[in-house]
């Protein structure tokens, strides 16, 4: 390209342009072309065991952790008629606010369950606060067809240190059965 | 964006069946939401690290010129929406304000980010906790600082609230509504939890 | 009153020999018997431990303190060796070897210790934690199985034992067998598989909280705490006790405004490092269904009210009763609030008609508390433990004021005798290795002035205390008894409440013919004193001593009586036309029937309550108040010790009693009277002991037991500690810790009735009947004890009886 006047030169940068490949993220109509890093910090999750028990031993080492004091847990005592988790403790009261929230990922960290992580969701906005504390039930992670939901005993014959040993893959008959007995009163009252 | 009856707040009266063709038929509500949210005007109002994800959203990769909201205004007078990006320092609140009154209605705020949503990781006592002291919020958006995606993730939703808002008389009732349940909701300081 | 100038009866102790020892290379002088942790302590060097407890004995059973003796073959435990004269000790700061003996002592703790510090209760408060950290090992060598324990087990119902965690220091086996002397937990096997274990029996101290507090590892938990919280999001207050006259300094964590849990302070001249189960688990009553706003009675019901108009309501009413108005305070009250109340009575109110006493009293027992106890202070803790000899009169220190009983415990051990005067000798006594002098109620007066040669002359010694408790009020003489033993013997003497504020109360002026400081109303200096402390006129105080709450019920019933026969037409103007009542319990008052009738017939009744009670049901106007976490003020202990504590969690809608008796006077348009909690003290203070002449207690003649028929027998009762109390609400773990209510009749008596051991009795009067499980009690002949407000055993209610009447007696349906 020999030497054009200035003018000219401006000019052809806009024309070379037009042959380049477009850059412009078409979200939200092509979001799933530009998928976050694997590392990214969204939205956080709740785990479960795979027969569907919760990870969360409501510890607070995620409150403690938090540098923006946006989580709040509040442990309680599984009962010999209500299990939450593998264990003694589950976490009663799990929130998190995501208003304050920095998702710096100290939290999950800090998890010496791995019960917290994070998940790629980033569609968070909303019009209230209110809405933006999510609750333990908003952050529970989906069921996957092997769980069912808790509270339920644990799989027969088994201690906690099989939970985390990674012995139990699946939710066992007897734990169906409890979880189809339990009538809808019952399950609306453990919410 | 492309336009079309699809994004209409069209109420289906049995009528355009017996239209000529290329007719369509919208509500007044329908047609100004419509015409509101697909040319938003921002007022610039970046006030830290959120500033930076805000700028990138307007460049090209990620270009709102595609919503019609390329024009970031620094005369409030000429903008729709404002985009408070970053901490709210209590010094800083009156100056939010002001702009805030200066802007025509109707006009909608998005708090962007952790910091002017709710102070953030800045429980003290220069910064505001919350921009929606100060002013109305509109859309709250997470993130510390939310990447671009999340901020126009946040500006759709907000543009789906345009759409729905009402108008004149139906407007007056919506408010007292809105007021109404205002009156009865859960006062903060009998809130727990989080909330407080 | 003031807390100064107790005669310090140690003023002839014997000389400390100081002895001087060398600790990491620095000369230090100690008494002689000091452990060389401890004067490691004083020159700043911290040793680590697990058993080491300075209240407990030593016994060196963790071996976490080991340190280098000169002279001495192996590491030493330094809590368990004195310091010697002249000893080179080096700890773990200058020397290798006790440096790699604690190293190795903390790799064998940690060998069978789990890894659950996330869901421990101690985690983060953790001496074991914390000690693993400085001088543990990074990663365990062992690699091997832990031992593992079914986790946790219930020791009470309230204490849970994790024996996986435990490091076996004996702290809490040793606390139980020395402190509390309920040894029903111990170290069972031996080696690896030593562990913590109960007996046949569940724990049940009413000290076992301590246990959890001295716990170095989360070995003991409680289930009211258990799990509820992290000690890293807990804000500590330290606070005072409100639950009885012993004033423990307490601390309170709370955590999102609501109290979590509660721990006893350390105060070496009150309560030590302990406290009783009631004040640390007896608090979730702060959070039952309070008042929230005002109320006020329109057509009968009550309704949600604001305050400007519940308060013009009340004042109107007050207004137009003044002179005619009583008012019940109850013993729950700070001192500045009583103070309010007495002063509002005298001032607001123009009367004098105002008791603390919500239980059983006598005008005997008023004129004791005017003219000896008011303003006075006797003797303190640290004379009961160095007393020679101590007479408990109408007094059981373990139910009814268990700090005293720590104290006398802890001297008994060392030397001084305990005698008590009651039916029979009880744990709590047999505990403190004391002697009974059988006294069956109503007689106490008596065998006070009959008291043998030999508890006499126990008592006779210098140093010797009478305490003598607050249910000598249903003994007649009692006070004028004592009186007389006090002046036969020289000891010193006590009078012991029950209520965390009816001393501080006394001393504000909340009794008919008491002003504040001792005063009595009838004295001319008194009366101006006070009424220019208040300023006013002096002739505007009232005239003569007003009622009692007895009185009080009395004339309401009187003048409801006088107004049905005065027909209607007539305009009847009662002598009294109003109350204004504080926290006062219904059941606690003796024929709580007529107190509530009362209530309902007086014409206009104001209440300032906490939560809803009989008596905010039958309120004409209920103004909130705030409970103990919510203010500031002071208790004041049995020993007339002053115990401010300040306000845990400051709440900007409740206000003090204080503050609403300041508003109801501005609504009465009065002078507004000092409101916050400084200004009353410093008022209260500035008033000065009174050094005139009081009121000198009547001589009422000695009483004598009744002598029951056949088929009947004398009432004995005093309350458990735990028992019905409306402040041990909510926490049903603490409740069933509770002893179980019996009957305890002696075998001859019992034989005598028909009645066998492990059978029913059913104890009656005409009001009604309390049918209980016997237990054959070595006791008085013709003496029936039950609990006084205990489940199934509520003697004030069920019975309408006083300890002393004559009840019947007679086998229960089986």
């Amino acid at each position: 390209m020999a030497e054009l006047p200035p003018a000219l030169s401006g000019f052809w940068v806009t024309f070379s342009t037009m042959f380049k490949k477009v850059n412009t993220e078409q979200y939200p109509e092509e979001k799933d072309k530009y998928p976050p890093e694997p590392r990214f910090h969204g939205r956080h999750q709740l785990n479960r065991h795979p027969d569907g028990l919760e990870k969360c031993i409501g510890c607070e080492l995620c409150a403690w952790a938090c540098p923006a004091d946006a989580i709040l847990v509040q442990g309680a005592d599984n009962s010999t008629d209500q299990r939450f988790s593998p264990g003694e403790r589950y976490g009663r009261v799990y929130q998190i606010n995501y208003l304050r929230c920095i998702f710096c990922g100290l939290c999950i960290e800090a998890c010496p369950t791995r019960a917290l992580t994070m998940t790629h969701d980033y569609e968070l906005a909303d019009n209230s606060r209110e809405k933006l504390i999510y609750e333990k039930e908003d952050l529970l992670g989906p069921l996957t067809q092997n769980m069912v939901s808790a509270p339920h005993e644990m799989v027969p014959g088994t201690t906690e240190k099989d939970y985390y040993e990674g012995k139990i893959t699946e939710a066992t008959p007897e734990q169906r059965a409890e979880v189809a007995a339990r009538t809808d009163e019952e399950s609306e009252a453990v919410r | 964006m492309s336009g079309g009856g699809a994004d209409w707040n069209g109420t289906e009266m049995g009528l355009e069946e017996k239209l000529p063709s290329g007719f369509m038929l919208s509500t007044v509500e329908g047609a100004a939401g419509y015409a509101r949210k697909n040319s938003m005007w921002t007022v610039t109002f970046g006030l830290a690290c959120c500033a930076i994800e805000m700028m990138a959203t307007g460049a090209g990769r990620y270009d709102l010129a595609r919503f019609g909201m390329e024009v970031f205004r620094p005369s409030p007078r000429q903008a729709d929406l404002m985009i408070v990006a970053g901490r709210v320092s209590q010094k800083m609140a009156p100056v939010v304000r002001q702009v805030y009154d200066q802007m025509p209605n109707p006009k909608w705020v998005i708090s962007m980010g952790a910091c002017s949503s709710s102070g953030g990781m800045f429980n003290n006592y220069a910064i505001v906790q919350g921009v929606d002291h100060v002013i109305p919020v509109d859309i709250y958006l997470p993130g510390c600082p939310p990447r671009p995606e999340q901020l126009m993730d946040a500006i759709l939703k907000l543009h789906a609230e345009v759409q729905e808002e009402k108008l004149g008389s139906n407007r007056v009732k919506q408010i007292a509504e809105e007021e109404k349940e205002a009156l009865v909701a859960v006062p903060t300081i009998d809130q727990r939890g989080l909330l407080r | 009153m003031s807390t100064t100038s107790h005669e310090a009866t140690g003023s002839d102790t014997p000389t400390v020999k100081m002895i001087t020892g060398t600790i990491d290379g620095t000369d230090v002088t100690v008494p002689e018997g000091t452990m060389i942790i401890r004067a490691a302590e004083l020159m700043g060097v911290e040793v680590p431990r697990f058993c080491d407890h300075p209240l407990l004995d030593p016994v060196a059973a963790c071996r976490a303190c080991l340190v280098e003796v000169e002279g001495m073959p192996k590491p030493q435990p330094s809590c368990a060796v004195p310091l010697g004269d002249g000893m080179t000790v080096q700890t773990q700061l200058t020397s290798e070897v006790a440096d790699t003996a604690q190293k190795g002592v903390m790799e064998f703790l940690l060998i069978n210790h789990p890894l659950d510090c996330p869901v421990c209760d101690k985690g983060g408060e953790c001496p074991l934690q914390n000690q693993a950290m400085s001088v543990g090992r990074p990663e365990s060598r062992f690699t091997g199985q832990k031992r593992e324990f079914p986790k946790p087990i219930n020791v009470s119902s309230e204490i849970l034992l994790d024996r996986e965690r435990c490091v076996s220091c004996a702290r809490c086996t040793r606390f139980a067998e020395q402190i509390a002397g309920d040894p029903f937990i111990a170290l069972l096997e031996r080696g690896a598989q030593q562990q913590v274990g109960t007996g046949e029996e569940p724990f049940d101290s009413y000290f076992s909280g301590n246990t959890i507090q001295i716990c170095p590892v989360g070995a003991l938990t409680s289930e009211e705490y258990r799990f509820r919280s992290r000690p890293f999001d807990l804000v500590s207050v330290p606070t005072t006790c409100e639950h009885c006259a012993s004033g423990c300094s307490m601390r309170t964590d709370y955590r999102h405004e609501n109290v979590m849990r509660r721990q006893s302070g350390d105060d070496p001249e009150v309560n030590e490092e302990w406290n009783c189960d009631k004040g640390r688990f007896a608090f979730p009553y702060l959070q039952l269904e309070r008042l929230a706003t005002p109320l006020v009675r329109e057509n009968g019901q009550l309704r949600r009210a604001s305050w400007p108009e519940a308060l013009r309501i009340a004042a109107d009413g007050l207004a137009a009763a003044r002179g005619r108005t009583s008012v019940l305070t109850g013993g729950r009250l700070t001192m500045e609030d009583a103070y309010a109340y007495a002063r509002f009575a005298r001032v607001g109110l123009g009367t004098d008609d105002i008791d603390l006493r919500a239980r059983a009293a006598s005008d005997e027992e008023t004129d004791f508390l005017s003219g000896e106890v008011a303003g006075s202070c006797g003797p303190v803790y640290r004379e009961l433990e160095s007393a020679p000899a101590v007479l408990l009169a109408a007094l059981e220190p373990e139910e009814e004021s268990p700090i005293i009983y720590l104290r006398l415990r802890k001297a008994a051990r060392a030397g001084t005798k305990v005698f008590s005067l009651g039916p029979f000798a009880s744990q709590g006594l047999e505990k403190m290795a004391g002697s009974l002098v059988e006294c069956v109620p109503g007689d106490l007066a008596t065998q006070l002035d009959q008291l043998d040669d030999e508890t006499a002359a126990a008592l006779s010694q210098p140093g010797a205390v009478i305490l003598l408790g607050e249910r000598a009020a249903t003994e007649p003489g009692a006070f004028a008894a004592m009186s007389r033993l006090v002046q036969r013997t020289g000891a010193e003497w006590a009078w012991v409440p029950r209520r965390a504020g009816e001393r501080g109360a006394i001393d504000a002026g909340c009794l008919p013919g008491l002003l504040p400081g001792g005063r009595p109303l009838t004295d001319e200096t008194a009366r101006q004193e006070i009424a220019s402390l208040w300023g006013i006129d002096p002739d505007e105080l009232p005239a003569t001593a007003g009622r009692s709450l007895a009185a009080t019920v009395a004339q309401i019933h009187a003048d409801a009586k006088a107004a049905s026969e005065a027909g209607e037409e007539e305009e009847f103007s009662p002598e009294l036309a109003a109350l204004l009542v504080a926290g006062v319990e219904p059941d606690d008052i003796p024929n709580a029937d007529q107190f509530l009738t009362a209530l309902d017939s007086v014409p206009f009744l104001v209440s300032l309550e906490t939560r809803p009670s009989e008596v905010t049901a039958r309120a004409d106007v209920v103004l909130p108040v705030a409970v103990v976490t919510e203010k500031s003020g002071a208790f004041v202990t049995w020993e007339g010790r002053r115990r401010p504590f300040g306000t845990v969690m400051p709440q900007p809608t409740s206000f003090t009693d204080a503050v609403v008796l300041a508003l109801l006077s501005d609504y009465m348009d009065l002078a507004t009277p000092p409101r916050e909690v400084d200004d009353l003290r410093t008022e209260l203070g500035n008033l000065g002991a009174w050094q005139g002449s009081r009121v000198s207690p009547a001589d009422v003649p000695a009483g004598s037991a009744q002598q029951p028929g056949s088929g009947e027998a004398v009432l004995a009762s005093w309350r458990y500690l735990l028992d019905l109390g409306t402040m041990q609400e909510g926490e049903p773990h603490l409740a069933g810790t509770r002893k179980p209510a019996v009957v305890r009749i002696s075998a001859a008596t019992a034989a005598a009735n028909g009645v066998e051991a492990g059978s029913r009795v059913r104890v009656s009067t005409d009001t009604g009947a309390i049918t209980l499980p016997v237990e054959l009690t070595e006791m008085a002949e013709n003496v029936v004890w039950l609990p006084l407000n205990s489940p199934d055993s509520q003697v004030l209610v069920s019975l309408g009886a006083l300890p002393g009447d004559t009840v019947r007696l007679e086998r229960g349906d089986v």
